[in-house]
């Protein structure tokens, strides 16, 4: 991919908006402006930020794994058991009351995280320990997070689909809450929102400010050099798979309990593909954590203007709309193909000492 | 990616044949025995009148129960009374098989080029829309009869095959020519099949006499007919012949791999793409002439779906592409194992529905049993090291050295 190819996309793309928003201000009932008045929308924005929580959780937790050579495909189904997990946390322990003095749906998060690190801990150990394929092993995980979200749900709500209970309360900031635009973005919104926004932040920190973010590094591009300058190579890929674990456990709990408010467990699942997007959007951010966060909200932002153009009642096909996020993925993957991976990614470090 | 991928297939290529169905066969009682712990934990969640009490808490479900049915209901329990031989539960069971071969088939061509296709379902979802589409629109110009039947059949499959060749080809020539991760892309095209297919259908070619998402249907005559005298009555929804055409295929693919050149040039871009390319392959078009035989493949499923079950095309397809995969990898991508991997799974499926009939064990079960079988097969490694453990004590070479015969197979 030349320089050239992506400065005229972007600029081919800068010009289309240039276009849009000239042809939707000077008429406001053309397909143009409607659209304009959905992306200016409030709501709309809103929705982006809570849509964008698994995607850029996922993001970040999915750069950690494969910055350290372990391309954790089974992304999706860490999303998948840790929102149903936390939907199934929260029904038992009852929602709307307390436990410990902590609401029961911090409960459910702190279940869903949980979950989530342990089937982590079975993908880390079965590539780590046993040297499986990764990317087969990854599919695994996912195929069976897909048959046990509708096997636990018909045991526990006698059904597929999880019951409906509340979601999170939006946290309003007091007095910055009152300023103009990012107001209602950043301190009138649900919690899961601010852990999105901390978690780039910290993934950042963690993986560009800290020693174990130059190990992470190491152990994925030169896993021997890491080895020789004494630090355990297994210990570095074992900690990012299960930090993986951590950020994709809080993006589907905090899906699940601050979007969904329940969990469908036929089909797709809630989830449906999010974690793959979630891969296509690092892939896209080139591993930088905040890029991922911003890349999440290109997809969150084109999912939650599809639900803005059906709200709005136009006779468009929704099946058809709700294929753009996944297009634009396809999209998006053919520009950024060559996105050079980690070099010792999808290969297990055996150290020669033993 | 890709040296990373032709070490992948090296490891499950290299590995002999025995070696291959050991682990195969050693996976899927590692499976079955991890399924079986999490039925038995389960249970003691759910409720029921009775149970195994143990220590104060009730354990709902028996697990050799679930997999007496599982395994006994999908071949119609012969051990009990009044067995028949062409009965609902085996007709289900090969029903299955049938349509897993072509699945299976599909996901092994790609993988034996070094590709994962992981959008069997989305072409099998297309192709089987275009073979309704076709069928239904063709019997209005084709006359009703044996003529029909004969005409009518091969041309739905044949729609089926170019249209989710088509759609294979997408990903195969996004992977050739922008180097789109084919992962990704297959998964994702999964999710713009099952829109795009309810878009048309919705459009243009709903049932106007149901309220269900589906096709009109096709004449009875342009069904997959039933072999007389021999064969499983009409209602059961299974054909000897799609099986015999399904196998046939099966041993087609195999001695295109063994005995052709093109198959020759599919095998070395998989195993050493630097290789083949050296030898004159050229590595964009085997990407795209493999997707495309994968997708063809998989279309050829959907046909069959289409064309021996329901007799039209509904929006809600089952899995059969995902469970291509399991197939696939179980038989470590030998369009022969295909067979036998297709069978197993024809038995969990059929078994699945016994499951719900003779259990209270929800039958999501058999999902979790696949992605376990997959889990397994993908750590040769795990199989290995259990196997030297348990080695008889007294063995007269050094542990070392008996590893390191597999060395060359693993690394």
């Amino acid at each position: 991919m030349s320089d050239l190819v992506s400065k005229r996309t972007a600029g081919a793309a800068a010009a289309l908006t240039v276009v849009w928003i000239v042809v939707g201000l000077l008429a406001p009932d053309s397909w143009p402006g409607v659209l304009l008045s959905i992306a200016a929308s409030p709501n709309t924005h809103t929705a982006t930020l809570r849509l964008a929580v698994p995607i850029a959780l996922a993001a970040i937790g999915g750069i950690f794994a494969e910055k350290s050579g372990v391309i954790n495909i089974g992304i999706e189904g860490l999303l998948i058991v840790s929102g149903f997990s936390s939907i199934v946390a929260t029904y038992w322990l009852g929602s709307g009351s307390t436990t410990l003095g902590l609401s029961n749906h911090w409960w459910g998060l702190v279940v869903g995280v949980l979950i989530s690190v342990l089937f982590a801990l079975l993908f880390a150990v079965v590539c780590i320990e046993f040297k499986a394929d990764q990317i087969i092993a990854g599919l695994a995980v996912w195929l069976i997070a897909l048959g046990l979200a509708p096997f636990v749900s018909r045991i526990v709500f006698g059904s597929p689909n999880a019951t409906t209970m509340g979601t999170f309360k939006p946290v309003t900031v007091p007095v910055l809450s009152e300023i103009p635009i990012l107001g209602y973005l950043l301190f009138d919104t649900p919690p899961q929102v601010y852990l999105m926004l901390f978690g780039a932040v910290a993934g950042w920190y963690l993986l560009f400010r800290t020693s174990f973010g130059r190990w992470v590094v190491a152990s994925g591009e030169n896993p021997k050099a890491l080895d020789t300058a004494g630090v355990d190579v297994r210990k570095v890929r074992y900690a990012a798979v299960l930090l993986s674990g951590v950020f994709a456990g809080l993006g589907g709990a905090g899906f699940a309990l601050g979007q969904l408010g329940t969990f469908a467990g036929g089909g797709q699942t809630d989830i449906a593909g999010r974690g793959f997007i979630a891969i296509a959007t690092y892939l896209l951010a080139n591993y930088h954590p905040i890029g991922a966060l911003l890349g999440s909200f290109l997809f969150a932002g084109l999912n939650s203007m599809q639900n803005g153009l059906q709200a709005a009642g136009y006779a468009i096909p929704t099946e058809l709309i709700r294929t753009i996020p996944y297009a634009t993925v396809i999209v998006v993957l053919v520009f950024v193909g060559r996105t050079r991976l980690p070099e010792a990614a999808g290969e297990d470090y055996e150290s020669g000492e033993d | 990616m890709r040296d990373r991928l032709a070490e992948v297939l090296d490891r499950l290529v290299g590995a002999s044949a025995l070696e291959r169905v050991l682990i195969s066969v050693a996976a899927l009682f590692a499976a079955v025995l991890v399924g079986g712990v999490l039925v038995f934990v389960s249970g003691g969640f759910a409720t029921c009148r009775t149970g195994l009490d143990l220590a104060g808490w009730t354990f709902c479900y028996n697990p050799m129960q679930v997999y007496y049915e599982l395994f006994l209901g999908a071949l119609g329990h012969p051990l009990e009374g009044g067995w028949q031989l062409t009965n609902f539960g085996l007709a289900t069971t090969l029903q299955r098989t049938t349509l897993l071969i072509f699945a299976g088939l599909s996901v092994a061509v790609a993988f034996r080029a070094g590709l994962l296709n992981i959008g069997t379902q989305g072409q099998l979802v297309v192709g089987g829309l275009a073979t309704a589409v076709t069928v239904v629109y063709a019997a209005a110009i084709v006359p009703g009869g044996f003529i029909g039947t004969v005409v009518l059949i091969p041309l739905g499959v044949f729609a089926g095959a170019v249209v989710g060749g088509f759609y294979g080809a997408i990903p195969g020539v996004l992977k050739a020519y922008g180097d789109a991760n084919e992962v990704i892309t297959t998964i994702m095209l999964n999710f713009v099949a099952t829109g795009v297919t309810a878009t048309i259908l919705s459009w243009q070619f709903q049932d106007p006499n149901s309220n269900n998402p589906q096709t009109r249907p096709v004449p009875e005559y342009a069904e997959i007919p039933n072999l007389p005298l021999i064969g499983f009555s009409g209602r059961m929804d299974f054909s000897l012949l799609a099986l015999a055409f399904a196998v046939a295929l099966m041993i087609g693919i195999a001695w295109l791999f063994a005995r052709t050149s093109f198959g020759y040039e599919l095998r070395t871009s998989g195993l050493q793409p630097e290789a083949a390319a050296y030898g004159g392959v050229d590595e964009r078009r085997m990407t795209v002439a493999s997707m495309t035989l994968s997708g063809a493949l998989g279309g050829i499923g959907g046909a069959f779906w289409v064309l021996m079950v329901h007799g039209r095309w509904l929006e809600n397809v089952p899995s059969l592409g995902f469970d291509g995969i399991a197939v696939s990898v179980l038989a470590g991508n030998s369009p022969v194992g295909v067979g036998a991997a297709a069978f197993l799974f024809g038995v969990l499926q059929s078994g699945s529905r016994s499951i719900g009939t003779g259990t209270d064990v929800p039958p999501e079960l058999v999902g979790i049993l696949s992605g376990l079988i997959i889990l397994f097969v993908a750590m040769p490694e795990f199989f290995r090291m259990l196997g030297l453990r348990f080695r008889p004590a007294g063995t007269s070479q050094p542990a070392r050295a008996d590893g390191g015969e597999g060395g060359d197979v693993d690394e």
